[in-house]
């Protein structure tokens, strides 16, 4: 009984690997096929050789980092104040800060686009307002990312402590609460980066250079490289993950109390 | 000289009452400890004093300078909490000197005074350990370190042993008074562990829903409880119900057995019910001693408590407790033996309801 479980794990666990893998090796082998009858990476260097490539992928990775400043901007200061002051507030603020999952991004943009094309705010051609969508998107990983630092510290005492020591809000922010959240702030912020590189629908219609605007655009002309850049997103993305894992592993909030 | 004032401090919170006409002058120097079961309000008067709540009435005054409604980084106080609230981040050094850096301090003053603040506590060698490298206890040193390093006018601490074992409880209880004392800071001490602020205070405040019971030294805190739960919140205490029989020679009647008290019992009549309190240890076997008092008595139960023995007996019908020191040649009654137990005319308080 208990080797056929053993053997039904181990199938499960094949096809799933099968599943998730097998259109992404189909996609590399099919990337390193852009030369006739040999294996290369010809397709990858046509892709690096496109100045077109450069200039959208630079704006995405622009956008992706101004998405992260406003990102801690806005939301270090406001789940800090909303765990120390206002904490009945919480519930509520979980709820809208998954909003992004639930209204589709097509309804967002067009929201976006009949809000700001009109006075008083005419931002619709400003990159502001992509940033601002950026924002809202990323908004779900960013905010809980940050939430779930501040649990782990005591968020109070701390703030208390550093206020009998005469520190204002500046001090108490950047000095304790922002170096003690560095490593959920870091994820947040690499979750951000992984969503605005692979966000193809708020720059299509608010028409700014992007990188998944370009790819969508590529697949129409060409057939390798955009299998090549689907490789490199791939790589982006988990490159960004690997990195969470490593500034998170072995540096977890020391206890704010209770001795050993 | 008054160094703390609290004047007709109250405090509600939603329109319920957690401290009320609470009246306090403390001298510069001393030591007083605010005593209390949870939720009598004595972290929430310290934390009026921090300035991390504002009183709904009344004045705080540091040297007669009103800091009631001062942010807590305006007023010159340092903290002790419970939980330490070391700053993660820092190290030792760094988090003794961070009040410091706030101040604007030079990098010498500030690596002076750390280290003057180190050799303190005894910690010279962990400068540069991270708070989750410490002990409970060496934790709470630093915590102590830091809040002394910014020279506080008044030093508050909030349970500051409560997370420690009882082991290095009472070393660094006995450490935090000696440091006090050497300094000659002011010092706020909230505990709910009476023998802690026996040991430690200067003077006891004993608080009860939200409402000073008794404000004394140890010594009269101990030995002459005002109040019934004053007496029964510090110490053990046997209580029962009496009744005055002559005021004038203050003797009163229990379950029919008359005892007499040195309390003045001016404002009673006969017949008044009243209220006696006995300490376990005021009480002993007549056989060594007759003091103004003899009862007769059913020995219940004997419980060893290393240095004391604890002795239960049936007077009339009132269950008393008796201490006595251990003594490897003491000869202990037996269960269910009957004796007689004894106490002095001091040792019967006649208590406020």
């Amino acid at each position: 009984m208990k080797r056929g479980n053993k053997a039904w794990s181990w199938f499960l666990m094949i096809l799933g690997i099968l599943y998730f893998f097998l259109p992404l090796v189909a996609t590399f082998v099919f990337s390193l096929k852009a030369k006739l009858g040999v294996l290369s990476f010809k397709a990858y260097a046509n892709v690096f050789n496109d100045p077109a490539f450069v200039y959208n992928f630079s704006a995405s990775v622009l956008w992706a980092v101004l998405t992260i400043v406003v990102g801690i901007l806005l939301f270090v200061p406001t789940a800090y104040l909303i765990r120390l002051r206002v904490p009945k507030l919480r519930s509520a603020v979980e709820f809208i800060t998954l909003l992004p999952f639930v209204v589709p991004a097509i309804v967002f943009v067009f929201g976006l686009v009949r809000t700001f094309s009109q006075p008083p705010l005419l931002i619709v051609n400003s990159p502001v307002l992509l940033i601002a969508g950026y924002t809202v998107l990323s908004m779900p990983y960013m905010y809980r990312a940050v939430d779930t630092g501040l649990r782990a510290i005591d968020v109070r005492t701390l703030t208390e402590a550093a206020q009998s020591l005469g520190a204002g809000w500046g001090a108490i922010l950047f000095d304790i609460i922002l170096p003690n959240i560095r490593v959920a702030i870091l994820s947040g912020a690499f979750l951000s980066f992984a969503i605005v590189i692979g966000e193809y629908i708020l720059a299509q219609y608010l028409a700014k250079p992007a990188f998944a605007p370009y790819m969508a655009y590529q697949i129409q002309q060409k057939a390798y490289e955009p299998a090549a850049m689907a490789i490199l997103s791939f790589a982006l993305t988990w490159a960004a993950m690997g990195i969470i894992d490593l500034v998170g592993r072995g540096r977890g909030q020391a206890p704010v109390g209770g001795g050993h | 000289m008054t160094h703390l004032s609290l004047v007709n401090i109250c405090k509600q919170f939603a329109g319920i009452s957690a401290v009320c006409d609470f009246n306090l002058n403390v001298e510069k120097g001393e030591f007083v400890s605010f005593l209390g079961p949870s939720g009598c309000g004595k972290t929430t008067t310290l934390r009026m004093i921090a300035g991390f709540e504002v009183p709904t009435t009344g004045q705080v005054t540091i040297d007669n300078i009103d800091i009631t409604n001062k942010a807590p980084n305006q007023r010159n106080v340092g903290m002790v909490f419970q939980a330490y609230a070391l700053f993660p981040n820092m190290t030792v050094a760094q988090n003794i000197g961070y009040g410091l850096r706030i101040r604007k301090e030079s990098n010498a003053a500030i690596k002076e005074r750390v280290a003057e603040m180190l050799a303190l506590i005894h910690l010279e060698k962990k400068g540069n350990s991270y708070p989750h490298q410490l002990s409970g206890g060496q934790q709470q040193r630093v915590a102590l370190a830091r809040a002394l390093a910014i020279r506080p006018q008044v030093l508050l601490l909030d349970e500051p042993l409560s997370a420690l074992d009882a082991k290095i409880r009472v070393t660094l209880r006995a450490e935090i008074r000696a440091i006090q004392r050497k300094l000659g800071i002011t010092a706020i001490y909230v505990t709910h562990d009476q023998e802690e602020a026996l040991s430690i205070s200067d003077r006891i405040v004993v608080m009860y829903e939200g409402k000073i019971e008794q404000v004394g030294s140890p010594f009269e805190i101990y030995n002459f409880p005002k109040t019934a739960f004053v007496a029964s919140f510090v110490g053990t205490l046997n209580t029962a119900t009496a009744e005055v029989v002559d005021p004038v020679n203050r003797l009163i009647a229990m379950d029919g057995i008359q005892l007499q008290s040195a309390e003045g019992m001016d404002d009673m009549q006969k017949g008044d019910k009243v209220s006696i309190a006995i300490r376990p240890e005021r009480l002993s076997f007549a056989a060594q001693e007759k003091k103004a008092n003899v009862l007769d008595c059913k020995i219940e139960n004997i419980t060893f408590l290393g240095s004391v023995v604890r002795i239960q007996v049936l007077i009339g019908n009132t269950h008393f407790y008796m201490d006595t020191f251990n003594n490897p040649f003491l000869e202990l009654p037996k269960i269910g033996d009957k004796d007689q137990v004894t106490c002095s005319r001091e040792a019967v308080l006649v208590l406020k309801a």
